[in-house]
């Protein structure tokens, strides 16, 4: 799965987030002050307009202490019940609809059935929640402004904080309800859906004397009787090969992303096979993730690899038949924490400078490597076919071989390289941000390259190493990865490798990525109802949509801000565009170029401010978490929650204001 | 302000402007107004005149361009005095999706009412406004008298000492109208303020104690309606039933100060002809003070 951004500990994240968020809304409170004064000023002069100003925050500091829960609760009632009578429970027919017609155009045959169902409903789900808490939120106060429902609450004494917050709690409310009941349904949907059994019969195997490696690593002594293979019966559109133990127990093997057990039964001399639901689907795994870096084909520390070419940048590879790697450092490896082995998971890029033979994967290796003693051991030697995750086992225990152990001893820089390397880093902060990213740079221990050096007698007079005696230092160690086709190329990001801890419950992995769904639902309503607060509705919809547009593609305006995109700001681009000029070129000098770049600065610094206020929209989703089979953890799920949190926060205090300091009549 | 000044208006000037800030229309004009406690009020006045503009900013719905509106000696905009306030707009602006048993529940909440009170009080106001037969209907299949009335329950849900009527009386029929003229005068006897404006005069007569009369954003007069309903130019003489013998008698003793005369005292005219004098005198002297109908 591919996780461009990398996960802060939530203890790293808050305190930085937390500045960025009073910087924030410092600047806006200074902003908006600024204004205020100066509208107010224009209309009744310098003087009053200071008293104006500072009524209107003391007045504001007192509505938002003063807010009552009972009246704020009367509200939200008053918004559920106006929800009803607008008629959500249509949503719920469609939604029904969509269920019922979904199985005739969901491939049960399809590789990753899960990601199939989850790529559906979670987006089918939230994507009419959304639309649905949109047209609620945007159109509610506009709707009692102009049918003047609102003159008969606010000459009550309620607060325009309270009006504001009743809204929102009660269009999240009625969202969140929606989308409990959309998501038991989908929850029952995939689990009816996915769910299948194969018919066996004896016709479909045949007797053999061993069984191979199960997949969940346990290994089986070769067996000389009552052993049987072969293929399963179609159903969902694909086929298992099947595996029966002497015993009568077995496997139908992975496929599809899942496995069936099988039992072998005869009763009075009939034979029949039992096989079981499908398992190993619904997972919910629990990564490991590690610091990633690379050794170039002299094992000298590189900052990335090598680039092949694809414009998509989030792998770097590295080459086959050469001494380069990539390294992955783990931290919290523990015996408790793997009891019994140590399960590497992969999901390689493979790029291949030859065809070769593409039925076969490209050969690669998985050295394990003490940080600390730099003791190395060849754990593994794979085959990484592509799109595909790889599953390795690296043992508890390596029976030493003349050739399997060695030591890479690190190698650290001189005194003055070092100077050199931080004169560099610091004359390009992008460098220096992704190399102390990448952990590449760890404090007092920069490592210019690794060499090989054999281990003595000591070791190989041990006959076996232990892994966590001798390979974990602390908690700590390295799985370096290692291309062994010469030509071919392994693409590896952060994300791509990890050990899998453990398995989390499915149906909470699930209920956290609804969770998701449920944040972007929080994030519309607040807006929603902020923007109704002094726009017309239908406006207000266009200003929600133009902050869920913007916010998916934050990443991107904010690129175009920064002008690290292709072809200029907007100005200069619309120039391009008419004079048919290459985005790559420069722009061709004169007049014209000059005024639209002075616009861009302009814009692109207006973009830039517009864009850090969004929220990145995109992120809230955890489909992805779920789809793929990973847990979603309870750091991604508080960092978001509180993300989501100040959202909320901030539009209401803003939309409070608004609505305070507006007219309700006309 | 004095204890006894409910509302108190200093140059009170609202000018409605559009999305450029330019002029639209001064819709009142440094308006100096005193209600006092326990009076019922009435603000009389053409289409356009200012009175709603008043009563929005007496409600703080609306913010004066300048001056000041006082109520219960807090500014309009205070949200505070509405604890104290009761007020039923010119169409009753309700949730129709609500039942009337909802709606009161739901403003007696507004008010942070304990449950039992707010049961008690719906159960009181619905009774009170003969909605008994209905309270479980929404609002939305009510008839504009029952809607009238509705409103004016949830306008008495919090037993406010102030209570502002616009158009109370539009939509009712005859004996609604009697029933909210009687309740409006109940509300005045228990010792509640009562502001009110509407256009039906005969309505305003028979209830309110002072009024003001204001065309084109200014206040035009301003007393008590027995004071300005004085012809102090005339002489009214009231008798008994007489012959046309008698009359001609009276007449003529009248002439030689003869016969008995039962009552002599000054006739009145009625409210509307005030009402229309007024907008007739001031739409051929904009801007003069009319100086009201005892003189005429």
């Amino acid at each position: 799965m591919v996780i461009e951004t990398p996960q802060y500990p939530f203890f790293e994240w808050l305190p930085l987030s937390l500045m960025s968020f009073l910087l924030v809304c410092g600047s806006l409170l200074a902003v908006a002050l600024v204004f205020g004064y100066l509208v107010a000023a224009l209309r009744h002069g310098p003087i009053r307009a200071f008293t104006i100003t500072a009524r209107a925050i003391a007045d504001g500091m007192v509505d938002l202490v003063s807010i009552s829960p009972r009246r704020v609760m009367a509200l939200t009632w008053l918004s559920i019940k106006d929800s009803i009578r607008r008629r959500v429970v249509v949503v719920f027919g469609v939604f029904i609809l969509i269920i019922l017609f979904a199985g005739w155009f969901l491939d049960p045959g399809s590789t990753h059935p899960l990601r199939l169902y989850i790529s559906f409903v979670l987006p089918a789900t939230s994507y009419l929640v959304l639309a649905l808490v949109l047209f609620l939120s945007v159109f509610s106060i506009p709707a009692d402004l102009k049918s003047k429902t609102l003159h008969t609450v606010v000459t009550k004494p309620v607060h325009a904080s309270e009006i504001v917050l009743g809204r929102m709690l009660g269009y999240i409310a009625v969202g969140t309800i929606i989308l409990a009941v959309m998501g038991t349904i989908s929850y029952v949907f995939v689990l009816r859906g996915l769910n299948h059994k194969h018919i066996v019969t004896q016709a479909d195997l045949e007797s053999v004397g061993t069984t191979q490696e199960a997949p969940d690593g346990d290994s089986e002594a070769p067996q000389s009787t009552g052993m049987q293979k072969g293929i399963s019966g179609r159903d969902h559109g694909h086929r298992h090969e099947v595996r029966i133990k002497a015993d009568g127990r077995g496997i139908l093997e992975r496929t599809h992303d899942h496995w069936h057990p099988i039992v072998r039964k005869t009763e009075n001399g009939e034979t029949t096979y039992e096989v079981g639901n499908p398992e190993g689907m619904l997972v919910a795994r629990v990564p490991v993730y590690g610091k990633l870096r690379f050794v170039d084909r002299q094992r000298k520390a590189a900052e990335k690899g090598i680039n092949v070419g694809d414009e998509w940048a989030y792998r770097s590879y590295i080459e086959g038949g050469s001494l380069a790697a990539a390294i992955w450092s783990f931290e919290g490896i523990t015996p408790e924490a793997f009891p019994k082995q140590l399960p590497v998971e992969m999901t390689l890029g493979v790029f291949r400078s030859y065809k070769g033979d593409i039925e076969k994967g490209i050969p690669g290796s998985l050295l394990v490597r003490n940080p600390k003693t730099g003791l190395t051991v060849e754990a593994k030697i794979f085959r990484a076919t592509e799109f595909e995750t790889d599953i390795q086992n690296i043992p508890k225990e390596f029976t030493i071989t003349p050739s399997n152990v060695y030591y890479l001893d690190a190698i650290k820089v001189s005194e003055a390289e070092k100077h050199a390397n931080e004169e560099k880093d610091a004359k390009d902060e992008k460098n220096a941000q992704t190399a102390q990213a990448d952990g590449e740079q760890e404090a007092g221990e920069q490592i210019a390259s690794y060499k090989r050096r054999e281990a003595g007698d000591d070791i190989k007079n041990k006959g076996k190493l232990d892994l966590f005696e001798d390979l974990v230092d602390g908690d700590r160690v390295e799985i370096w990865l290692q291309c062994l086709a010469p030509a071919q190329y392994y693409g590896a990001a952060q994300a791509d490798l990890y050990l899998h801890a453990k398995d989390a419950s499915f149906f909470l992995n699930f209920v956290k990525g609804y969770f998701g769904a449920w944040m972007q639902m929080v994030l519309v309503a607040s807006f929603g109802v902020m923007f109704s607060t002094f726009l017309s509705g239908p406006i207000a919809m266009l200003a929600t949509v133009g902050v869920l547009i913007g916010g998916f593609f934050r990443t991107s305006v904010i690129e175009v801000a920064r002008g690290e995109n292709y072809g200029g700001g907007p100005a200069e681009s619309i120039i391009r565009i008419f004079t048919h000029q290459n985005v790559t070129s420069e722009a061709n000098p004169g007049l014209q170029t000059d005024v639209a770049q002075m616009c861009d600065a302009v814009i692109q610094h207006c973009l830039g401010i517009a864009a850090r206020l969004l929220p990145e929209f995109g992120q809230f989703s955890c489909a992805d978490y779920l789809a793929y089979g990973f847990n979603i953890s309870s750091t991604w799920i508080s960092e978001h929650g509180l993300t989501v949190l100040a959202f909320f926060f901030v539009l209401f205090v803003l939309g409070s204001f608004i609505l305070k300091t507006r007219e309700v009549a006309r | 302000m004095p204890d006894d000044v409910i509302i108190e208006t200093r140059n009170l000037t609202k000018v409605y402007r559009d999305f450029w800030g330019r002029q639209k229309v001064r819709a009142l004009k440094a308006l100096d107004l005193e209600v006092q406690r326990g009076e019922i009020f009435g603000l009389l006045g053409p289409n356009g005149s200012g009175k709603t503009t008043t009563i929005k900013l007496l409600l703080g719905l609306l913010f004066p361009t300048s001056g000041q509106a006082l109520i219960f000696n807090r500014d309009a905009t205070d949200v505070k005095k509405n604890e104290r306030i009761g007020y039923l707009p010119e169409e009753s602006y309700l949730y129709k999706f609500l039942t009337a048993e909802e709606t009161l529940d739901f403003y007696g909440r507004l008010f942070k009412m304990p449950k039992r009170l707010r049961r008690q009080r719906t159960a009181e106001l619905i009774d009170q406004v003969g909605l008994s037969r209905a309270k479980k209907r929404q609002l939305r299949e009510y008839s504009k008298g029952m809607t009238r009335r509705i409103g004016l329950a949830q306008a008495l849900i919090n037993d406010p000492e102030l209570i502002i009527l616009d158009e109370p009386t539009t939509g009712l029929d005859p004996l609604g109208t009697r029933d909210m003229k009687e309740m409006i005068v109940d509300l005045r006897n228990q010792g509640k303020t009562v502001i009110m404006c509407s256009h039906q005069l005969d309505d305003v007569e028979d209830v309110c104690d002072r009024i003001a009369i204001l065309y084109e954003g200014e206040l035009k007069e301003l007393g008590r309606v027995d004071s300005l309903l004085k012809v102090r130019d005339v002489t009214e003489i009231h008798a008994s039933t007489l012959s046309d013998k008698a009359q001609q008698e009276i007449r003529d003793i009248i002439k030689r100060e003869g016969s008995e005369v039962l009552s002599i005292g000054n006739p009145t005219t009625t409210l509307e002809r005030l009402f229309l004098d007024i907008v007739s005198e001031s739409a051929e002297h904009p801007g003069r003070r009319v100086t009201g109908g005892a003189n005429n």
